[in-house]
C-alpha cells in the first residue's frame, strides 16, 4: 500500500519541528508543499550508482554557482559512483560515501531538521536528499552576482585604503579578516528576521574587546524580532541605548580600514548581510569628528584639520542663531562698521531676521534634499536654479539681505565638513531649534538650548560608555586623540573609555 | 496631559521673549553725542546719526535700497533740549523715526561752556543708563560750537564723517601724547577719589575767516570736581601723563645748552616710569618724584659724535633737565593756577600715609598749592638710529 503522505496544512504549520523521513518521496513532497509556487527552486532527480538509488538535488536558481554543482556534485555522484558496483552497501553507507569521497566542494554539512534545511536552501546552499536516508547533505554552493568591491561613495579619502564594503556579508568579513590575522579575532554569526533570515555577524577581538559589551551586543541583537532586516540601520534603531535622542549612539562606516581600527580599539562591529554599512559599538561623540584619514595623514595636519572641523561644527550649529540674536537683540556686540553695513543691507528687507533666516535655511535644506534624491542629470539644473534663485534673485528682490546669504552658505558648507553624515543631520535639525530660541530670546535662548543639548548629551550612554567621554567624564590621557591627534609612536595605550582589559597598544620603545 | 504642560511651559518661555526685539535696520545709530548748555540752563543735546544706506556703498547695490552713488552726507544731525538729560533725550526721540541706539557712540563731546558749568548731571544719566558705553571718550570742544563741529565739511577730512575723524585722532594720540583723553569710566573713577581732579582731552575747532575748516587735539582740559577750570598746554599734558604713568610714546626736542646754537635734537620717548613718594617733615608735606625715561634719537642737527660715550652722557643730562623743567612747570600751573590735583597726590598720600591723609584730606585745597616737589629724572638714550656719526656735508 502506498505510504500516506502528511496533510499539507500540518506540514506548513509544523515543518520547523519535523525531521526528514526515510522516504524520499515524502521528503520531496514536504519540500514541494513548502516551496510551492516558487519556480526558481530546482528539484533535480538523479539516480546514484549501479543500484540506481533515487536522489534529489534541490537548489535555488540564481543563488548557486551552477558550474560548481555540475562539476563538483553532479559529475562525481552520477559518474564516479558507478565504480561502487563491487561493494555492497546500504543507502546510509552510500550517503556517507558520497559525503566523504564523492562531493568535492569545500564545505558540506549534514542536517536532518527540515526547518534548518529550508533555511540553508534559501540562503543558497544545495541540498542532496537520498532515498532511504533520514539526513540531507547541505553542500555549500553559494554564489550569486553582487556588486564588486569599489571605492566608497560616502566616505572618500585623499590618502588611505580606497576599498569599501559591499552588500555580501562574506566578502565583508573577509575584508576584515584580511586585516586582522589573529586567532583572537572572532566573527560570530546570528540570524535575524523572521522572514528575511538575515545573516548578522558580530566581529571583535576576544583579547581586546570588553566582554560585557560583547555580551550586551549579543543580548540586544537576540531580542530583535522583526520580520526582515534590510539594512544595518534597522538594527541600529533596535539596539541603541536612547531611541528618542537625536544623536546617533552607534557609529557606522563603509570602510573596512576604519572598522578594523575601531575593532583594534576594543569595539565591536556588527555586519549585516545586504548592507555595506557596518555598525560600530560603543560610540562616543568625539569619534564622529574623527575622519579615518586623520590617522593616515601626518599628525600635524590632522590635528589642525580636527580643530577646523570642531570649529565647523560650532558654525554649522550656531552661526545663523548668533546672527539672528545679534541683529535683533544684541546689536552692541557687532563691530560698529559691520553693524552699519548689515543695517544698510537690511534696509528694505521686509521680514524680521528670524523669518529671513528660516526662509533661507529651509530653502537651502530643500535644495540639498532635492540634490541628493534627483538623478545626476537633473541635479545640475537644481544647483543652477538654487544658486541663482537663492543667491541672487532673493537678494535683488529684497527678500533677504546679502549677509544672510553668506551666513546660510557658511552654515551649509560647515555642516558638510563634519565627517559623519549622521551627526551632521542631527546638527541640521538642532540648528532650527536654536534659531527659533535665538529669534525669541536672543543669546539667552541660544545658551538655554545649548545647555539643554549638552545636558542631554551628558546623559547619553552607548553600551555602557558615557557618550561625551573622554571629555566628561574626563580622561586627560585620551584627550590626546580628541582635539588633536598625537603621533602614532606616542599612542602607547588604547583608549580606556571603551575597554580596559588590554590597554597596551604597542610596546613602549622610546627608551 | 504631561505633553500639554510641556507645551505650555515651552510656549510661555518662548512667547515672553521678543519684547525687547529690535531689528538692526530700525535703529538710529548715534555716533557723536554732543552736550551744550541751552537757554535757561536747559541741557541741549546734539547728535550725529548715521545713515547706513549711504555709508555702505562699497558693495554696489546695498540691499533693497539700490545703493548707487551716495549723495549728501552719510549722517544727519539732530538736536533737542530739555530741563534734564532724560527729558532732552525723550525730546530727541520724538524727532526720530527710529529708536536711538547709543551703544556705538564712543565719544561724548562737551561744549566748553557746559563743561564749565559742571557735568555731574550728564555723568549720572550716562552711568545709570545701560545703553551708554562706559568706555566712551570725553572731549571738551573749544573754539566753536558743536554744530560747527558736526557740520564740518567732509572734503577737509580723511574719514567720511567728523565723528570718525575725531575717533581716529584720539586713537592716534598714542603716537604723540599731546593730549590726554580719558573715558567715561576713568573720569568717574577719578571723581570718586576725594580731592583728585579729572583731566581729559581738548578738541579745538580750527577756523579760518570765521568758518570751521578743521580739528586739532591740543593739550587737555582740567576739571575741578565736575567743573572745567582751565586747559593745559601740550608740554604740560605730557608732563602730567608722565606723572600718571600714562605716557606711551612722545617726542622730546632739546633746543638749549647744545654745542651749536639754534640747533635741535629730537628724541622719541619710548618708556617713562614715575615713582612718587610722599615725605613728611613736621607739618611740611613734600613729594619725591623719580622719573625714569627711555628714549631713542630721532634727529640731530648739532652734529654730536655719538660714538663717543661722553657725548651721549651729556645729552642724557640735557634730557633730564628738560623733563624736570617740564614737570615742574606743569605742577606749578596745576598748583597755583588751577589748584587741581590732577596727578592724585592725595591718593598717593592715602596709600602711603593714611594717618596723615585723614588730617590733611579736608584742607587739601589749601595745602596742595604749597606742597613741594623734588623731581629727579634719570634718562637713557637706548638707540641712536642707523647712523652713529652725523653726516658731514663737504
Amino acid at each position: 500500500m502506498p505510504h500516506k503522505l502528511p496533510d499539507p496544512q500540518y506540514v506548513k504549520e509544523n515543518y520547523q519541528y519535523m525531521t526528514l523521513s526515510k522516504k524520499l518521496e515524502e521528503n520531496i513532497y514536504i519540500f514541494q508543499v513548502l516551496l510551492k509556487g516558487n519556480n526558481d527552486i530546482v528539484f533535480r532527480q538523479i539516480s546514484i550508482g549501479d543500484k540506481k538509488v533515487k536522489a534529489f538535488l534541490v537548489y535555488v536558481d540564481g543563488m548557486v554557482d551552477k558550474l560548481l554543482i555540475t562539476r563538483n556534485i553532479l559529475e562525481p555522484i552520477m559518474i564516479e559512483t558507478r565504480k561502487l558496483n563491487k561493494i555492497i552497501y546500504t543507502n546510509d553507507q552510500l550517503f556517507n560515501y558520497i559525503n566523504e569521497y564523492f562531493i568535492t566542494t569545500s564545505e558540506v554539512n549534514v542536517k536532518d531538521k527540515i526547518g534548518d534545511i529550508i533555511d540553508d536552501l534559501l540562503s543558497g546552499e544545495t541540498i542532496l536528499l537520498i532515498d532511504g536516508v533520514e539526513k540531507a547533505l547541505i553542500i555549500s554552493t553559494k554564489g550569486w552576482e553582487g556588486r564588486n568591491i569599489a571605492e566608497s561613495t560616502t566616505e572618500s579619502y585623499v590618502r588611505g585604503p580606497k576599498e569599501s564594503f559591499v552588500e555580501t556579508l562574506r566578502i565583508n568579513t573577509s575584508m576584515l579578516r584580511r586585516r586582522i590575522k589573529h586567532p583572537d579575532f572572532v566573527i560570530e554569526n546570528i540570524k535575524i528576521g523572521k522572514y528575511s533570515k538575515t545573516d548578522v555577524s558580530i566581529a571583535y577581538v576576544k583579547s581586546i574587546a570588553d566582554d560585557t559589551v560583547v555580551q550586551e551586543v549579543k543580548k540586544r541583537l537576540k531580542k530583535v524580532q522583526i520580520d526582515g532586516v534590510i539594512d544595518s540601520g534597522y538594527l541600529e534603531e533596535f539596539i541603541e541605548d536612547n531611541p528618542f535622542s537625536p544623536f546617533p549612539q552607534i557609529a557606522h562606516s563603509e570602510k573596512p580600514d576604519k572598522v578594523t581600527a575601531e575593532i583594534l580599539e576594543g569595539k565591536v562591529a556588527i555586519l549585516v548581510d545586504g548592507s555595506p554599512f557596518v555598525l560600530i559599538v560603543p560610540a562616543v561623540f568625539v569619534q564622529f569628528f574623527q575622519a579615518a584619514e586623520d590617522y593616515y595623514e601626518r599628525y600635524f595636519l590632522s590635528s589642525a584639520l580636527r580643530i577646523l572641523r570642531i570649529a565647523a561644527m560650532f558654525i554649522a550649529l550656531l552661526f545663523p542663531s548668533i546672527y539672528i540674536a545679534e541683529t535683533t537683540f544684541h546689536q552692541e556686540m557687532i563691530p560698529t562698521q559691520l553693524a552699519i553695513s548689515i543695517a544698510a543691507q537690511r534696509e528694505g528687507v521686509p521680514f524680521p531676521a528670524l523669518l529671513e533666516a528660516l526662509f533661507m535655511e529651509i530653502t537651502f535644506e530643500i535644495l540639498r534634499e532635492a540634490g541628493i534624491r534627483l538623478p545626476m542629470q537633473v541635479g545640475q539644473a537644481v544647483s543652477i536654479v538654487g544658486g541663482l534663485v537663492v543667491g541672487q534673485a532673493a537678494v535683488q528682490a529684497g527678500l533677504v539681505s546679502p549677509a544672510m546669504v553668506i551666513v546660510v552658505a557658511m552654515t551649509g558648507i560647515a555642516s558638510f565638513s563634519i565627517p559623519a553624515y549622521n551627526v551632521a543631520i542631527t546638527f541640521r535639525l538642532l540648528r532650527f531649534i536654536i534659531m527659533i530660541a535665538a529669534g525669541t530670546l536672543g543669546f539667552f535662548g541660544i545658551i538655554m538650548v545649548v545647555m539643554m543639548i549638552l545636558a542631554h548629551m551628558a546623559s547619553l550612554e552607548s553600551f555602557g560608555v558615557p557618550y561625551l567621554s573622554p571629555l566628561t567624564p574626563s580622561r586627560t590621557q585620551e584627550l590626546s586623540d580628541v582635539l588633536i591627534r598625537i603621533p602614532w609612536w606616542a599612542k602607547i595605550l588604547r583608549p580606556r573609555t571603551v575597554q580596559r582589559k588590554n590597554i597596551m597598544r604597542q610596546e613602549d620603545t622610546r627608551g | 496631559m504631561k505633553r500639554l504642560v510641556i507645551l505650555i511651559l515651552v510656549g510661555a518661555i518662548l512667547l515672553t521673549g521678543c519684547w525687547d526685539k529690535r531689528e538692526i535696520n530700525q535703529l538710529a545709530f548715534v555716533q557723536g553725542l554732543g552736550i551744550e548748555k541751552g537757554k535757561d540752563d536747559m541741557i541741549h543735546l546734539i547728535v550725529q546719526i548715521l545713515k547706513p544706506g549711504l555709508l555702505a556703498t562699497g558693495g554696489g547695490g546695498a540691499g533693497g535700497t539700490g545703493g548707487g552713488s551716495a549723495v549728501g552726507k552719510p549722517y544727519a544731525v539732530f538736536q533737542a533740549s530739555g530741563v534734564d538729560f532724560a527729558k532732552a533725550f525723550s525730546n530727541l526721540n520724538d524727532e526720530l523715526p527710529r529708536s536711538l541706539f547709543l551703544q556705538y557712540n564712543e565719544i561724548i563731546f562737551l561744549d566748553e561752556k557746559f563743561a564749565r558749568s559742571g557735568i555731574y548731571k550728564t555723568l549720572d544719566f550716562m552711568t545709570r543708563n545701560p545703553e551708554f558705553r562706559r568706555t566712551a571718550y570725553i572731549l571738551v570742544v573749544t573754539g566753536g560750537n558743536l554744530q560747527e563741529l558736526f557740520d564740518l565739511p567732509s572734503n577737509e577730512q580723511l574719514e567720511r564723517y567728523p565723528y570718525r575723524e575725531v575717533l581716529g585722532m584720539i586713537q592716534n594720540q598714542q603716537n604723540t601724547s599731546s593730549s590726554y583723553v580719558c573715558d567715561l569710566n576713568e573720569f568717574i573713577e577719578t571723581l570718586e577719589i576725594p580731592k583728585k581732579a579729572p583731566i581729559t582731552g581738548r578738541l579745538e575747532i580750527v577756523k579760518k575767516d570765521g568758518k570751521a575748516i578743521g580739528l586739532r587735539m591740543v593739550g587737555s582740559a582740567v576739571f575741578n570736581n565736575d567743573k572745567l577750570v582751565g586747559f593745559l598746554e601740550e608740554q604740560d599734558t605730557k608732563a602730567v601723563m608722565t606723572l600718571k604713568n600714562k605716557l606711551k610714546r612722545s617726542t622730546l626736542t632739546l633746543d638749549k645748552g647744545l654745542k651749536s646754537e639754534k640747533a635741535h635734537i629730537s628724541f622719541v620717548v619710548t618708556k617713562a616710569h614715575t615713582d612718587i613718594i610722599p615725605k613728611v617733615k613736621g607739618k611740611d608735606i613734600s613729594f619725591d618724584i623719580k622719573v625714569n625715561i627711555e628714549t631713542h634719537m630721532n634727529e640731530q642737527e648739532s652734529k654730536y659724535d655719538l660714538t663717543e660715550p661722553k657725548n651721549l652722557e651729556k645729552l642724557q643730562l640735557l634730557i633730564n633737565d628738560k623733563i624736570k623743567q617740564g614737570i615742574e612747570h606743569a605742577l606749578f600751573v596745576l598748583q597755583k593756577k588751577y589748584n587741581a590735583d590732577v596727578v592724585g597726590f592725595i591718593n598717593i598720600l592715602h596709600q602711603r600715609n593714611p594717618k596723615l591723609w585723614k588730617e590733611v584730606e579736608k584742607d587739601w585745597d589749601k595745602i596742595y598749592p604749597e606742597v613741594k616737589f623734588n623731581v629727579t629724572v634719570k634718562s637713557i638714550v637706548r638707540r641712536t638710529g642707523l647712523t652713529s656719526k652725523p653726516i658731514y656735508p663737504r
